[in-house]
């Protein structure tokens, strides 16, 4: 780990107590080879609990897919995208947020 | 509380990996109605999609299906030999019979489901996990089998020693789900995410052994854990991935330590050739890594550098041109480390934890210690001994199939029983406290520290003095922190922090089980090496340790093997001497297992 640190801003939004989503703002210590996750893995880990973004079953390799959303307005695996500055996350589709970065799944599971 | 929704099914499969798909799919062929179960999303969770994915059988009735190779000298009793010997003679005998007898079938019908095999060797065949997902996804819809995604089970309820129910959580909503059911099959996996780096989804906490466990179950061989080598410690997007332990099980190449030193050198060169060139790799060079971390050879993450080394580019080019191809692992660009294989230039790898042999004591009908549950995959105990070379793959199909379709006989003519409502609601009373505790310890930072210490503590190099410190600490954690973990806020949506609160006790009691199962086995035998008693010893330890849950402690106690056919060695032997033998144990079939 460098002692640099960039700005990483987190779309949030929990409907069931804010009036609308926000946007906020972590500094996050980088590191060469970090990926968005990295980054939100840290943001839990170490700033603040209550982020929501899809991990109790991600697999943090490209492979599953789960972590699907927007870095910088584009789509993409927030796993695999390499985060070298300032950068915003968002959920993959803001009409569906469940919570935060977490979307609604698109039909009933059965 | 909330209005509680109620599912009845006749068959509960918990778990969403390759052995909870077969036995559902299975069950449903009973005439039952099936209700299987994923923590996390369909078909994309679990260590299945994760893997390569090699699925072995004897090369003998390969040969005869049509498209693979297979070498057709091979033969059952090879094979059998071969796995008793890798697994270091604590394999149950009678589950290895049956993964032979129905490996040929379960890859037959697989092929027969869509299947598609991308290369095969002399005993193998090579797909891909998420490919035998899809396959397993489809067939499962098309016999009706129900599926619910995103739902952790956290509890299993059982009446008079026989399972009745069980309570999930949807992690998604907060919501509390009551199961109704006849029969249970846990297909749960492992418990990956007690350690780190690990090379498994993040769904893998242990759960389901450890809630069998507390419903009666025993559990046993919780010492064995296997190390996948060779693991990606840096950059942090390629952390954890096996894509290096691919490349050098076909290629070869060189680790070296932070001084310079081949780390090879000075090993025999046959444990070297075999200990690097076949899947005997993850256990001979997880040794290897582990020893030259604790001589603090290693560098910043803990790991050595890989490079090819003596190995042709032209070579290693064209392996990662079929596994990789393009250098795209999925959606992992590997193009850079393509380059840096080329020029020579080193990256860190390492040891990370792949694989339990232990688990859910299952007898040869895959039932357990509790009328109704019965268990299958990873979360069971038996097939692999104390060292698994050949495909846990093939282990999830073969234990799945069969467990499936015992659990849909039990479940066909009984009925189910009423759920304990009382006993539902101080489950979920206990489940809500972390959301109400305030002021006390953060989940996530719990998870962290336990995690390192599992990596330092129960790697493949133990001794008495560090897993007795380490016990110490869970014996604490479980008293002083366990009940205080606290959530920062009350909500239910997708909390991370619940989850984490959730898992973490799991996580602890499997700990500590194989903690204290590692210090009980005073030896060294496959991936469970004693500092301390470095010795393979077959005169005292040809015993599985079987630990029983007591409310208030655990019971160790010693269990004779299961054998059939196959007699075990006597005599005390320094660890690598009996790894040597074991190699050279093996039937004169080539490839890689
Ligand atoms: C990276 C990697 C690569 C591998 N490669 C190979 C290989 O090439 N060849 C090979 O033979 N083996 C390989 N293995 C091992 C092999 O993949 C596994 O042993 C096997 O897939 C396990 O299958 P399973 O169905 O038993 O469990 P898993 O596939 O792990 O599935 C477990 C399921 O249980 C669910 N679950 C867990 N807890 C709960 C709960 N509380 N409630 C509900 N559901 C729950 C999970 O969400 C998941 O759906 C590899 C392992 C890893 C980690």
């Amino acid at each position: 780990m460098t002692d640099e640190k960039i700005k990483v801003n987190v779309f949030r939004y929990d409907p069931a107590v804010d009036q609308e989503p926000y946007y906020q703002t972590y500094n996050v210590p980088w590191e060469p080879g970090m990926s968005a996750m990295t980054a939100l893995d840290y943001i839990y880990n170490h700033l603040d609990g209550t982020l929501a973004y899809y991990d109790h079953a991600g697999c943090d390799l490209g492979i599953c897919s789960q972590c699907t959303g927007k870095i910088n307005g584009k789509s993409g695996l927030f796993c695999q995208t390499a985060v070298k500055e300032e950068i915003t996350l968002e959920p993959r589709k803001k009409e569906r947020v469940l919570k935060d970065l977490i979307t609604q799944r698109a039909e009933s599971s059965k | 509380m909330r209005n509680v929704k109620t599912i009845e099914t006749d068959v509960l499969v918990i778990g969403g990996g390759g052995a909870g798909f077969r036995a559902a799919i299975e069950a449903r062929e009973k005439e039952c109605n099936v209700l299987m179960i994923s923590k996390g999303p369909l078909a994309r969770c679990g260590a299945t999609p994760m893997a390569g994915a090699d699925y072995t059988l004897d090369g003998k009735s390969m040969s005869k299906i049509e498209g693979l190779t297979g070498d057709p000298n091979d033969s059952a009793e090879k094979v059998f030999n071969d796995i008793v010997t890798q697994g270091c003679y604590l394999n149950n005998q009678k589950l290895v019979e049956q993964y032979i007898k129905r490996a040929p079938q379960c890859l037959k019908e697989l092929m027969d489901w869509g299947l598609k095999v991308k290369l095969s060797d002399e005993r193998m065949i090579f797909t891909t996990g998420t490919g035998m997902m899809n396959v397993l996804l489809r067939k499962a819809k098309s016999v009706g089998v129900d599926l619910l995604e995103d739902v952790a089970v956290l509890e299993l309820l059982t009446h008079e020693n026989s399972v009745v129910g069980a309570l999930g959580l949807n992690v998604l909503t907060g919501e509390f789900i009551h199961f109704r059911c006849k029969a249970i099959v846990m297909a749960t996996g492992g418990w990956h995410k007690a350690f780190w780096p690990n090379t498994g989804m993040r769904d893998l906490s242990g759960e389901g052994i450890a809630m069998a466990h507390r419903a009666g179950a025993d559990i046993g061989n919780m010492e064995f854990i296997t190390f996948c080598c060779n693991t990606f410690y840096a950059p942090p997007m390629w952390r954890g991935s096996i894509a290096p332990y691919i490349i050098s099980l076909i290629c070869g190449g060189r680790l070296t330590n932070n001084r310079g030193e081949d780390v090879l050198k000075g090993y025999d060169s046959f444990l070297v050739e075999k200990g690097t060139l076949t899947e005997w790799n993850k256990s001979f060079l997880s040794f290897v890594t582990a020893k030259q971390a604790r001589d603090g050879k290693v560098f910043a993450n803990g790991g050595l550098h890989y490079t090819r080394g003596d190995a042709s580019w032209e070579m290693m080019e064209l392996v990662a041109s079929m596994v990789f191809p393009n250098w795209k692992y999925k959606a992992l660009d590997l193009t850079e480390w393509g380059r840096m294989l080329q020029e020579n230039e080193p990256v860190e790898v390492g040891h990370a934890v792949e694989f339990f042999e232990g688990g859910i004591v299952i007898n040869d009908q895959f039932e357990t210690a509790v009328a109704g549950l019965y268990a299958a995959g990873e979360c069971a105990l038996g097939t692999f001994g104390a060292n698994r070379v050949f495909a846990a793959i093939t282990e999830i199909f073969t234990q799945g199939a069969d467990a499936g379709n015992n659990a849909g006989e039990y479940a066909h003519n009984r009925q189910s029983a009423d759920l304990d409502l009382s006993a539902l609601k101080e489950l979920k009373e206990k489940a809500l406290q972390p959301l109400t505790v305030s002021k006390g310890e953060r989940p996530a930072e719990l998870r962290k520290r336990v995690q390192r210490k599992s990596q330092r503590y129960l790697g493949p190099i133990r001794n008495r003095d560090e897993l007795e410190t380490f016990l110490d600490y869970l014996e604490d954690i479980k008293v002083s922190v366990l009940p205080k973990l606290s959530t920062t806020n009350d909500s239910r949506t997708y909390n991370k922090e619940w989850m984490d609160a959730l898992e973490l006790p799991n996580m602890i009691q499997l700990l500590e089980s194989s903690v204290r199962s590692a210090l009980m086995r005073t030896e060294s035998r496959g991936v469970h090496y004693r500092e301390d008693f470095p010795d393979t010893d077959n005169d005292n330890w040809l015993q599985e340790i079987i630990v029983k849950h007591d409310t208030a402690t655990f019971q160790l106690n010693q269990r004779p093997l299961t054998i059939t056919s196959m007699s075990p060695p006597t005599g005390v032997t320094p660890y690598l001497d009996f790894m040597k033998q074991m190699m050279e144990a093996h039937s004169d079939t080539g490839g890689k297992h």
